[in-house]
């Protein structure tokens, strides 16, 4: 499965342009630059100059009561490092929400990509059953979530009501409403997962498994030591993508709980929302997305490696 | 023994489907409920057609259905467009620039929406494209670049390069060699891509938010507005929901072989 590949290796050891490359040194780099320069100007100015703008206002006291945006340095950022919400409650919550929602959205995606990867009657519906979430806008499923969750109103209550449980306060408590959030996350992901390990699973060479069921191999066998070492590297890059936008998951949270009950359930994104868009402090609002941004993308390289040596040791 | 295992098979994958679409089919439950019986949606029999018909004849909402068909469609082409040439840089060039532009794909892929949405609110304002399609249109194409980039390298990846080197050597030029060698052994990757993109910016709604001023409005931001100080109003928003997922479900319908074909490569 070539679809997701990591970076490129500094040094190519096969390039079909290296006959070509000693003869016409600067037509290539005038090529090169040329393929991306629509992307790179695009960038520049809807993504690079905003961020930009973000990070210059992360130095300075830019409020909108107080517009004179004083430099200040770093004083945002050691005020955002000091908090104790922040490193005690908002950090975890992030972690635990990345680690659960992400392994939970691979695993049940990989049970489905099996299933649908296997001929039965009412293939192509299930699957399309299956892949609804995908059509449905996050912010409306994390609405519609709320109402099925609401405490006096909502379908869960009334069915576990009906089957004698007691009803929950489901958003009114830390953990089932972070349950809920975990929930949500999963459901509106889990076919995103599906449709990558399905088509890698397509792509999988048919030898080795032949290989596995001469040698009389379990379905389990099979599947811990054929199946998962050739998905290796497909399952390590969305798992590291999906981890990557699951740190800044905002919209669903939002809609679902606002950080609540408390601010208990607030995630990084949340939290520094909270600082640009309800107390309109612009500058601490930054820094806090900026220290955001430092720490994901070191988590990034970080499980990228520590996933890839996981998947290598277990073959 | 056999058809005891077939039935448990079954019974299990139609109780998976069915927890997958229940928060689907209880808003299209809802959306069918009067007024009266959003409240007790598992309650009444009584359903009406009535809140599709005051969707339909709002004309702001109207409006938003043909903005939204209009950005998505237009993001689509344009993203692809821009993502295709870049992601085949990545894949066929190494050296310097290359590794430059893939680094700063990754780290501007990691920045969060939230530090990039209220000064991308300031730029649109001070370049005078706040509230107008060009202003609503652009961002929704930079916001894929940095993942489909990535995604588009790793699908050339998977197309061995020979053939190009063959056409460079029979004459082509490099850019023919790319139109007319690489990007048709890419078509299906590019329709999947398509597909996704379509999906995505379609449901997209915090950058929609922000751009949205009376002008522009999208179905995302005017779904959202149903959601207000005084509750929410179930029924209009349900129905407008319900309406809002006809066009992906059909995408999805049509569109999943092309995806699953497309990412296989």
């Amino acid at each position: 499965m070539a679809v997701l590949s990591p970076p490129p290796p500094a040094v190519a050891a096969v390039s079909p342009y290296k006959g070509a490359r000693r003869r016409r040194f600067g037509e290539q780099e005038r090529f090169m630059a040329l393929l991306i320069a629509p992307a790179a100007l695009l960038m520049l100015l809807f993504q690079v100059v905003p961020i930009l703008i973000g990070a210059n206002a992360s130095f300075r006291d830019w409020a909108l009561y107080d517009p004179k945006r004083t430099w200040v340095g770093l004083k945002h950022y050691v005020e955002v490092l000091g908090d104790p919400l922040f490193l005690t409650l908002v950090l975890p919550n992030t972690f635990l929400f990345m680690a659960v929602s992400v392994g939970g959205a691979l695993c049940l995606g990989l049970a489905l990509a099996l299933l649908l990867n296997r001929p039965f009657r009412g293939q192509k519906v299930v699957q399309t059953v299956l892949l609804m979430p995908l059509m449905v806008a996050p912010v409306i499923a994390a609405i519609m979530l709320r109402w099925m969750f609401n405490d006096q109103f909502g379908i869960v209550n009334v069915v576990l009501e009906g089957l004698g449980f007691e009803g929950q306060p489901w958003l009114a408590q830390r953990w089932t409403a972070f349950a809920v959030i975990v929930f949500t996350d999963v459901w509106l992901w889990t076919p995103w997962f599906t449709l990558l390990l399905l088509a890698g699973l397509q792509s999988l060479p048919r030898e080795p498994f032949e290989a596995a069921s001469i040698d009389g191999a379990g379905r389990w066998a099979t599947f811990r030591f054929v199946t998962l070492p050739l998905l290796r590297s497909i399952i390590v890059v969305c798992a590291v993508i999906r981890a990557i936008d699951a740190f800044r998951t905002f919209d669903i949270v939002w809609t679902l709980t606002g950080g609540g009950p408390g601010r208990s359930t607030e995630l990084f994104s949340l939290y520094a929302y909270v600082f640009a868009f309800l107390n309109l402090d612009f500058g601490k609002g930054s820094a806090a997305a900026m220290i955001g941004a430092g720490v994901i993308l070191i988590v990034g390289v970080l499980l990228f490696r520590v996933l890839d040596r996981l998947v290598e040791v277990s073959r | 023994m056999r058809l005891g295992r077939r039935a448990l098979f079954g019974l299990a994958v139609g109780l998976v489907c069915f927890l997958f679409a229940f928060p689907v089919l209880w808003l299209i439950l809802t959306s069918l409920r009067p007024q009266s019986g959003v409240y007790y949606v598992h309650r009444g029999t009584e359903l009406t057609l009535v809140n599709f018909a005051a969707v339909l004849q709002n004309e702001r909402i109207v409006q938003a259905f043909v903005n939204s068909a209009l950005i998505s469609t237009l993001a689509t082409v344009f993203s692809l467009m821009v993502t295709v040439t870049s992601g085949y840089m990545l894949s066929r060039f190494r050296g310097l620039l290359s590794r430059t532009w893939f680094g700063t794909i990754y780290v501007f892929r990691c920045v969060p929406y939230i530090s990039w949405v209220l000064p991308l609110y300031f730029v649109t304002q001070a370049w005078g494209v706040y509230d107008s399609y060009t202003g609503l249109l652009l961002p929704h194409i930079a916001v894929h670049i940095c993942f489909f980039s990535w995604l588009m390298k790793g699908f050339f990846d998977g197309i061995d390069g020979s053939m190009e080197q063959a056409a460079l050597l029979d004459g082509c030029t490099r850019w023919g060699a790319f139109v007319r060698v690489a990007l048709p052994a890419a078509m299906p990757a590019i329709a999947a891509l398509a597909v996704l993109c379509w999906l995505f910016t379609w449901n997209e709604f915090l950058f929609a938010l922000i751009l949205t001023g009376q002008k522009t409005p999208v179905i995302t931001v005017v779904m959202a507005q149903f959601v207000h100080e005084m509750g929410i109003e179930w029924h209009l928003m349900s129905a407008t929901a319900v309406l809002a997922l006809g066009p992906a479900f059909l995408l999805t319908l049509f569109g999943q072989k092309y995806v699953i074909r497309g990412l296989r490569i």
